[in-house]
C-alpha cells in the first residue's frame, strides 16, 4: 500500500491497523477510514449551501444614493447584454457550473461506488480529478466582489458593497473542497 | 537480492492502487500510471535549486504585490486606489468576516506560508540538513497547497478590470506589476518542485536522525520482501 502524503510504497502490517509512515510521519492506511461517510456529509452541506449563494444578492452597487443589489445570475445577464460573452461564460462557469458540476460529480461517483457500477471507471476519475482541479474556482467570485470593494470606493457618488450571498459562496467552496479531499479515488476502482 | 533493491523496486499508484515496476526517469520525461493516467513521477534536474531561487522571488514580490496598490480608478475627478490586502481588510470591516478571512487566507497567508515552507525545506535539502521536521513541513505544504488560489485572484483581477473598463479610468499601479511577477513565481515554483526527489532526500538525509520517536506503530520496510513474494509467488 502506499502513504497517501509522501506516496512512499510500504507493506500491510499483519494485523491491517493503521501506522504511521517511516518517512514522513503520516497515518498511513488500505483506505481512507469513513471517506464515503465524511463525503456525503461534505456534499450534502454543500447542496445546502448552493441555494443561499445563488438566490441571496451577492453584491451591492451604491450610486448617487441609491442601492440597487444584484445576484451572481444578475451579473452574468449584465455581462451578456453589454456584449462581453467571453466574460459573461467565465463567471457563469465559476459560479454555477463548477459548483453544480461538482455537486452533481461527487454525487454519481458516491452512489455508483454504493451500487457497484463497473462501467466509465476512467472517465469517472477523470471526472473526479477535474472537480479537485476546478473546485478553486468558485472562489473567482468573492476575488472580484472584494475588488471592486476595495477599488470602487468614491463614497455618494458611487460604491460597491457585499451583499449575504458571500458568505453562503465561500462555505459553497470550502464543503466542496473538503469534499473533494475526504475522498479516496482508489475507492473508484475497487469495484474493478 | 537486499530488501531495499526489492523495496525500492515498485511504485504504488496514490489514486489507484495500481502497484508498477519503478524504471529510471530521464529528465524531460514522466511517468504515467496506465490505469489511470496521474502523473506519478515528474523528474526535475537541480530541483532544490531552483525551488529556492523561484521561491525567494516569490518572498521578494509578495510584499509590494498584496500591501501595494494595485489598480486606481479615476471617476469624475475622484481617485481611489485597492491593493489585494485593502479588499481583503474591506471585506472585514463591511461586516464581512467569513469571506474576508476566506480572502485573506487564500490569498495572503497560505501563499506566504507556502512559498516560506518551500524555501525551507529546499535549503534544507540542498546543505544535506534535512531531518524529521523537514517531513513534517513538506507534508503540510503537500496539504496546503491547493488552498492557496493565487491564479484566480489573477483572473479575478482580470474580471475586475473589464467590468470597470467603461466606467473609469484604470491606471495600472506598482503591485499590478508585483503581482504578475508573485505568480509567475508561483507557478513556476509548481513547475520546478520535484516531490519525489524531495522525498528520497528527506529520507535518505533523516537516516541520520531517529525518525521515530512518536506513539504508534511504524511499518517496516524490511516486511515488504515478504508482500512481494506473495505477489509474485
Amino acid at each position: 500500500m502506499v502513504c497517501l502524503d509522501c506516496h512512499k510504497v510500504l507493506s500491510v502490517p499483519e494485523d491491517e491497523g493503521d501506522g504511521l509512515c517511516p518517512r514522513c510521519g503520516a497515518k498511513v492506511f488500505l483506505r481512507r477510514p469513513d471517506s464515503i461517510a465524511e463525503t456525503w456529509a461534505f456534499l450534502i452541506t454543500s447542496l445546502i449551501l448552493v441555494f443561499p449563494a445563488n438566490i441571496l444578492p451577492i453584491m451591492r452597487v451604491d450610486f448617487m444614493g441609491s442601492q440597487e443589489y444584484s445576484t451572481i445570475m444578475d451579473g452574468i445577464i449584465y455581462f451578456f447584454k453589454e456584449g462581453s460573452y467571453g466574460i459573461g461564460i467565465i463567471i457563469l462557469t465559476a459560479s454555477i457550473l463548477v459548483p453544480l458540476f461538482k455537486v452533481i460529480g461527487i454525487a454519481l461517483i458516491l452512489l455508483s461506488i454504493k451500487f457497484r457500477w463497473r462501467s466509465w471507471l476512467r472517465h469517472k476519475d477523470l471526472m473526479f480529478r477535474f472537480i479537485e482541479f476546478i473546485g478553486r474556482w468558485s472562489m473567482l467570485d468573492i476575488f472580484v466582489i472584494a475588488l471592486l470593494m476595495a477599488t470602487v470606493d468614491f463614497g455618494f457618488l458611487t460604491s460597491i458593497a457585499a451583499g449575504p450571498a458571500a458568505g453562503f459562496f465561500c462555505g459553497v467552496v470550502i464543503s466542496t473542497m473538503l469534499a473533494a479531499i475526504s475522498f479516496d479515488t482508489r475507492l473508484i476502482w475497487d469495484a474493478y | 537480492m537486499s530488501e531495499f533493491e526489492l523495496h525500492e523496486g515498485f511504485i504504488v499508484c496514490p489514486e489507484c492502487d495500481l502497484i508498477l515496476r519503478e524504471s529510471s526517469v530521464e529528465h524531460g520525461f514522466k511517468i504515467v500510471c496506465p490505469r489511470c493516467g496521474t502523473t506519478l513521477r515528474s523528474v526535475v534536474l537541480h530541483s532544490p535549486e531552483k525551488v529556492i531561487a523561484l521561491a525567494l522571488a516569490g518572498l521578494l514580490f509578495f510584499i509590494p504585490a498584496i500591501f501595494f496598490p494595485l489598480l486606481t480608478l479615476q471617476i469624475a475627478g475622484l481617485e481611489h486606489s485597492g491593493s489585494v490586502w485593502d479588499s481583503a481588510v474591506k471585506l472585514i470591516r463591511s461586516g464581512f468576516l467569513f469571506p474576508g478571512i476566506m480572502v485573506l487566507l487564500t490569498a495572503v497567508v497560505v501563499p506566504l506560508a507556502n512559498f516560506i515552507i518551500l524555501l525551507t525545506v529546499a535549503i534544507q535539502i540542498q546543505f544535506k540538513r534535512a531531518n524529521r521536521i523537514t517531513a513534517r513541513m513538506f507534508r503540510l505544504y503537500h496539504h496546503m497547497e491547493e488552498w492557496g488560489m493565487l491564479e484566480v485572484y489573477m483572473i479575478g483581477i482580470l474580471v475586475t478590470i473589464i467590468k470597470l473598463f467603461h466606467m473609469a479610468r484604470i491606471i495600472y499601479d506598482t503591485g499590478f506589476f508585483c503581482f504578475i511577477g508573485l505568480i509567475v513565481s508561483s507557478v513556476g515554483l509548481i513547475l520546478v518542485l520535484d516531490e519525489h526527489r524531495f522525498w528520497e532526500e528527506i529520507e535518505q538525509q533523516g537516516r541520520q536522525y531517529v525518525i521515530a520517536s512518536e506513539p504508534g506503530k511504524e511499518l517496516d520496510e524490511v516486511t515488504f520482501k515478504r508482500e512481494r513474494d506473495t505477489l509474485l509467488g
